[in-house]
């Protein structure tokens, strides 16, 4: 009977704390809506329709022409974030398991003031430090024939997809070791200590122990990374604009050579099913992690 | 099972891995802390390789083949982006008055926002965090063209405000995830034991709460007032010509390859990036960062 | 300065910006690069606040490139479609969006009310690649693209489109240019390369538009080459790219607007050695255009405006000797403002016969479009 009870009032409770805690989200929900989702709308709709002499009708031509002429570009933009965001997460986990794990305080501090330099250095200016740094006869190969480790025939430039991938990751790794390093410094230490009495190596508890563990973490940071990474435009224009290309790149380029809303839109609605397919890993992950806990 | 005895039971049947046995071997030793330096001193120079030529540009008044480094020097360009002609100055008012009154707006939606979805019981919870990521996920200028439409019927085209509104949108998901960790992360018996000497929900929320989330707040709002400072896109289309800011005199300047004019201007929008890149920890707290976006 | 209501974020940014008093503002807006700004703003408002003491100029540069005069575009027609008068006085506008917003009637017929018209009497003032923009148009000044080299590494340059073909074979990765996504110049190049192989250089620039010379054998046969061409370049991101490059020395030879050319070269950021020369058999080039928007609320001040910018001693001191640009109105009428030294200069590479005989128009709307189209289809 008293369990009843208490049943009962929990749920009174719960019921009044969800109407509240709707009244309190919802500013911000209705915020979003009303900007954000009512002129996407728009979009959606000029990237399905084509104007004709009978007016404005439904048709899937934006897309063919989207897959047909930048078909290419499409791959190239998911293979290069793909790449950016596995050597993100590599980086991210070392910079972070060294941290956590390192035992040399000095250079342990090192690396903590050290790898967040670029953390909130704008995309534009990373890609103006960068363009500039890694051409052929850039400061880098500049500074490194100067030394005597390269001579002027061997030199390369990077101003291509690879420019793209160092500048994503010079950017966006600080970030997502930020949130790593922070997941793993609030890890509970017993586990690894214990590991180590055992005699595991670094490597292995790094790997083993301290990974699983930030994973929920991890992936949400680089969620936030790679729908980032689709929705710069600075950064392939200025490091290289031959084709193959991103994709925001083509969006622009239908708007401005052609003036083209519905191809561009097109473009624009194949990326956002791509970063929906990784919005949607987040959002799994989202609902396996929070049934145990609330 | 705990982290320990997870361990124990992998440690029945010891395995030592090659990466562990080079992790070891790198680990231990004056050998080990030589290597790790010199990865460190790599990362040294691969972070500020860039920002080293960003700075040789904003003094290089000649800069060309065959010369590795600045022919000449100088503040030449100085004088031009700071005339008193130019945009330089009112654009950084501009920048900095948009940037402040965007963080009070972002914030005022969501810390109640954060606070609803770290405490209360809410339906639907991950798809709720995930609304405020979707402005950051859509390539933004076919939106932005209209939104620009909508403010134009409003009569709001080209004022402080819509520019706020527009980076409110784009700053929300780094102020609600954020306030919603660090919502998470109080300590729940503290409101317990203020709700048990009499403190109405109200009052236990601004004496007790809002005080304990008070770091992880600020942080937000670094990471809101930094966006806003960057943002160029939604200025240009909902704010051109009545206001301009520093990205925006930027963005042209280095899309035209003026890279002394632009690097002086990311020098500029460089120096509260790392003030604010440099005092990150002391507002983000490791169980904080753990938890954003969860 | 004027602000809406948006209650304490407008107070606050009145209080905050201090221009807060009344006054008569001409809003001009101008596409291309940051100088065109600096134009505007330290040159030539100083001199019309001369004329009109009370009027404040603002300048807003809306980027380089034919996005910049779209942007200028959007705006005006985004401002129509809501029934709000343009908040631009006056547009600085590239050739190729001119004849769109003249057919959708966003600009104003002003000309005929301005003094220095009749200074003007070159053809692309009344033509903007096949759209009649008679009376609607005032050119700031003609720009024109070229190919830049660097003689220490380009020694005997090829003067031809038909010699450059052959020559690339020998010097693989010394040419370079942007493709046709991030910039004129690399468009212009294309168009020349359309113009030299088709042969169809006359029909394509002055119309009408025939759909069957778009996918004709020789059209064809002249993409096929030019996909065996791109093999053996170094693509550049960008017009500054091109420049760029040219500067570190890792392209020897490539296409660039002269105007920017000349703009470097006065800010000391190109290499003093590297010089311009136009190919056979030609290359595009466009004016860059003032407009009045139809519904400016400021019509007989922005006329003022372009009367003073096209005056023969703007166009000689300003747009000649400070920038090296080709003047809008025609040269004859400079010719008592400027001295010898100057003239000399402004035309040390490229001669005025070059000028005469190579300077061509970039081709029709039409054309121009299908060239693109068929660059990403059959060339990429």
């Amino acid at each position: 009977m008293a369990q009843a009870t208490a049943f009962y009032r929990t749920g009174l409770i719960m019921n009044a704390s969800r109407f509240s805690g709707l009244l309190l989200v919802a500013p911000a929900v209705l915020f979003i809506a009303g900007l954000f989702v009512y002129p996407l709308s728009y979009s959606f709709i000029d990237a399905f329709t084509v104007a004709g002499d009978a007016g404005t009708r439904f048709s899937l031509a934006n897309f063919v022409l989207a897959f047909e002429l930048y078909g290419d570009d499409i791959v190239f933009t998911v293979l290069i974030v793909g790449l950016s965001a596995v050597l993100i997460a590599s980086g991210a986990i070392l910079i972070g398991g060294y941290i956590t794990l390192g035992t040399n305080r000095f250079l342990v501090n090192a690396v903590r003031i050290l790898y967040r330099w670029p953390l909130f250095i704008p995309f534009i200016v990373a890609a103006q430090c960068m363009r500039t740094f890694l051409a052929k006869n850039g400061l880098m190969n500049g500074v490194l024939i100067e030394m005597g480790m390269l001579t002027p025939l061997e030199t390369t430039g990077f101003l291509d997809w690879r420019g793209i991938v160092i500048t994503f990751v010079w950017k966006q790794l600080p970030f997502v070791a930020l949130l790593v390093t922070g997941a793993m410094a609030s890890l509970d230490r017993a586990g690894i200590e214990a590991a180590r009495d055992l005699g595991a190596g670094r490597l292995r508890i790094l790997w083993q122990i301290v990974v699983p563990q930030v994973m929920p973490t991890l992936i949400v940071a680089l969620v936030l990374s790679i729908v980032t990474m689709m929705s710069v435009l600075s950064v392939p224009v200025m490091i290289s604009g031959h084709s193959p290309t991103m994709m925001t790149v083509q969006m622009a380029f239908r708007v401005n050579a052609y003036h083209d809303y519905g191809t561009a839109n097109a473009l624009g609605v194949i990326s956002y099913l791509i970063t929906g397919l990784v919005a949607w890993i987040y959002l799994r992950r989202g609902v396996a992690g929070k049934g145990g806990e609330k | 099972m705990t982290q320990a005895s997870f361990w124990q039971n992998q440690a029945q049947a010891p395995k030592q891995t090659l990466a562990a046995r080079i992790g070891d071997l790198a680990g231990g030793g004056v050998v080990g802390a030589l290597a790790v330096g010199f990865c460190i001193l790599l990362l040294a120079i691969a972070i500020f390789g860039p920002l080293t030529n960003l700075l040789l540009w904003t003094v290089a008044e000649q800069w060309y083949f065959p010369h590795t480094f600045p022919a000449r020097y100088g503040f030449d360009f100085w004088a031009r982006v700071f005339h008193p002609d130019g945009n330089a100055f009112v654009s950084l008012r501009y920048s900095l008055v948009i940037a402040v009154l965007t963080v009070i707006f972002c914030l005022s939606l969501a810390i109640p926002a954060g606070y609803a979805l770290a405490r209360l019981a809410l339906p639907a919870r991950a798809l709720i965090l995930l609304v405020f990521l979707v402005p950051q996920a859509f390539p933004n200028i076919p939106v932005h063209i209209n939104i620009a439409r909508v403010f134009y019927q409003l009569d709001l085209h080209g004022t402080v405000g819509a520019v706020v509104l527009v980076h409110t949108l784009h700053g929300m998901v780094y102020a609600v995830w954020i306030a919603t960790a660090a919502f998470g992360a109080v300590d729940k018996t503290l409101e317990e034991a203020a709700r048990d000497i009499g403190a109405g929900p109200i009052r236990t929320f601004f004496t007790i709460t809002l005080p304990s989330a008070m770091p992880g707040i600020i942080a937000s709002a670094i990471f809101v007032f930094l966006e806003s400072l960057d943002e160029f896109t939604g200025t240009y289309f909902v704010g051109a010509p009545e206001i301009t800011t520093l990205p925006m005199l930027m963005f042209r300047a280095g899309m035209e390859g003026n890279y002394q004019v632009a690097s002086i201007t990311a020098l500029v929008l460089l120096v509260p990036s790392v003030l604010f890149m440099i005092v990150v920890e002391r507002f983000l707290r490791a169980d904080v960062l753990a938890a954003v976006g969860r | 300065m004027k602000f809406k209501t948006l209650g304490f974020a407008t107070t606050l940014a009145m209080a905050l910006s201090g221009h807060a008093q009344a006054e008569t503002i001409l809003n001009v807006a101008t596409a291309g690069s940051e100088n065109m700004v600096e134009y505007v703003n330290q040159y030539l408002a100083p001199k019309f606040r001369e004329l009109h003491p009370d009027v404040t100029v603002r300048v807003i540069g809306t980027g380089p490139g034919d996005a910049g005069s779209n942007a200028i575009m959007e705006r005006l027609s985004a401002q129509k479609d809501a029934g709000a008068s343009a908040d631009i006085d006056v547009a600085v506008v590239h050739e190729k969006p001119v004849g769109k917003m003249v057919t959708d009637g966003l600009l104003a017929k002003y000309a005929a009310s301005a003094d220095t018209a009749s200074l003007v009497s070159s053809d692309k003032a009344k033509n903007a690649l096949g759209v009649d923009v008679d009376g609607y148009v005032m050119p700031m000044f003609q720009s024109q693209t070229a190919w830049a080299y660097h003689p220490a590494l380009v020694s005997n340059p090829p003067k031809s489109y038909a010699e450059l073909g052959d020559w690339v074979k020998e010097n693989p990765g010394v040419f370079g240019y942007n493709g046709i996504r991030n910039g004129m110049s690399g468009v212009s190049f294309v168009n020349g390369w359309m113009y030299a192989f088709t042969g169809e250089a006359d029909k394509m620039m002055k119309g009408p538009f025939d759909p069957s010379l778009v996918g004709s054998e020789k059209w064809n046969a002249a993409l096929a080459d030019l996909k065996e061409f791109n093999k053996n370049v170094t693509f550049t991101p960008g017009n500054a790219g091109t420049l760029d490059m040219l500067n570190r020395g890792e392209i020897g030879i490539g296409p660039v607007w002269v105007d920017m050319f000349y703009s470097w070269q006065a800010d000391g950021r190109v290499n003093p050695e590297i010089k311009l020369m136009l190919p056979e058999p030609g290359m595009p080039g466009q004016p860059m255009h003032y407009v009045i928007p139809e519904t400016s609320k400021q019509r007989d001040l922005a006329v003022d405006f372009i009367e003073l910018a096209t005056s023969p001693a703007v166009q000689a001191h300003g747009i000649v000797e400070q920038f090296n640009w080709y003047p809008g109105i025609d040269a004859k009428y400079l010719e008592s403002e400027l001295s010898a030294d100057v003239w000399d200069k402004l035309f040390a590479d490229i001669t005025p016969e070059d000028l005469a005989t190579k300077s061509l128009s970039f081709p029709l709307v039409g054309y121009f479009d299908a060239i693109l189209t068929s660059y990403e289809r059959d060339v990429e």
